[in-house]
């Protein structure tokens, strides 16, 4: 492709377009996961030097195995075309690192808040931090094995969220599943519905 | 990146000169970095230098670069600000979501996701 450069001071159009989506949620909800599998590259992995770094594994095989987080940045990618990508960024999980957030968020299109039905009040913080910026976002229910299945009427009252904001059923190891969750995040973020 | 060595954030801010911030105008991780094409290349470039001008031929986000550079986004904006003061690359900053998803983008963006 030809991306011819003009004088870097004149004005012109954008040679291209990165669309940054989040994914959000509870620590060992399945973030990572959600990025590895829809990505088309390896998650891409960067992060920022902290004077206090926590560092560790961040796996999903559960909760308990979780002793310690990173502020590492993953972020898959997908190119819709040459010049138009959709970025996926996990979330750090732990409130101390909420000052990332905020630059994660800033230009985001929307984002989605995962949840597990099994501590659903793990995805209060990220459901409360989108509310309150006005960030579009959907929420998707991961459906881990053994976990109990939950109406998305319910989970939309016990997260109190309002009728228009869309819930989605999903399971982040399939890719099928995930695209229906970004599908709908795009649509809802851009449409609205 | 396990473990407490100090080794590698010593090296890495010898990249910076120890400067932890970017020159100039601040850059979002979506800042799209193009190589300005006709300058010529310095020929005392550090390799993370001659990097960035060989990727960012092709348009790339700031944060690809982190990744390509195995570089920490810090490190990395400060090495990107550095450039564009010399005027090797230009930094193009995100437009609001709502000024840059028209219909058209919006339509690509679906069918992409569709097809994969």
């Amino acid at each position: 492709m030809g991306y011819a450069v003009s004088d870097p001071g004149t004005t012109r159009a954008p040679s291209a377009l990165a669309i940054k989506i989040l994914i959000a949620g509870g620590f060992g909800v399945g973030k990572t996961t959600m990025v590895g599998t829809i990505s088309e590259i390896r998650p891409l992995h960067t992060e920022e030097l902290l004077s206090d770094r926590g560092i560790g594994v961040d796996d999903t095989s559960g909760v308990e195995s979780k002793t310690t987080t990173t502020v590492a940045l993953d972020f898959g990618r997908i190119t819709i075309r040459d010049g138009l990508w959709l970025y996926l960024f996990g979330t750090p999980g732990q409130d101390r690192f909420w000052f990332m957030w905020d630059e994660l968020a800033l230009g985001a299109l929307g984002a989605v808040v995962l949840a597990d039905t099994r501590r659903l009040q793990d995805c209060f913080p990220a459901v409360d931090y989108f509310e309150q910026r006005g960030i579009p976002f959907v929420v998707g229910v991961n459906c881990f094995d053994g976990a109990r299945r939950y109406e998305p009427e319910k989970v939309r009252r016990a997260l109190g969220l309002g009728n228009h904001i869309p819930i989605v059923l999903c399971d982040v190891r399939r890719r099928v599943s995930v695209k229906e969750v970004l599908t709908t995040l795009v649509t809802y973020a851009v449409k609205g519905v | 990146m396990t473990g407490e060595d100090p080794g590698p954030l010593i090296r890495l801010y010898g990249l910076t000169g120890g400067r932890a911030r970017p020159q100039g105008e601040s850059f979002d991780l979506m800042a799209i970095v193009i190589t300005v094409g006709d300058s010529p290349q310095p020929g005392d470039l550090i390799p993370e230098h001659r990097a960035v001008l060989s990727l960012c031929r092709r348009p790339t986000p700031v944060a690809d670069v982190a990744a390509h550079l195995r570089l920490p986004i810090n490190i990395t904006r400060v090495i990107l600000g550095d450039l564009r003061r010399d005027g090797l690359v230009s930094i193009e900053r995100p437009r609001p979501v709502a000024q840059t998803i028209d219909e058209r983008i919006y339509r690509e963006v679906l069918d992409g996701l569709r097809s994969l």
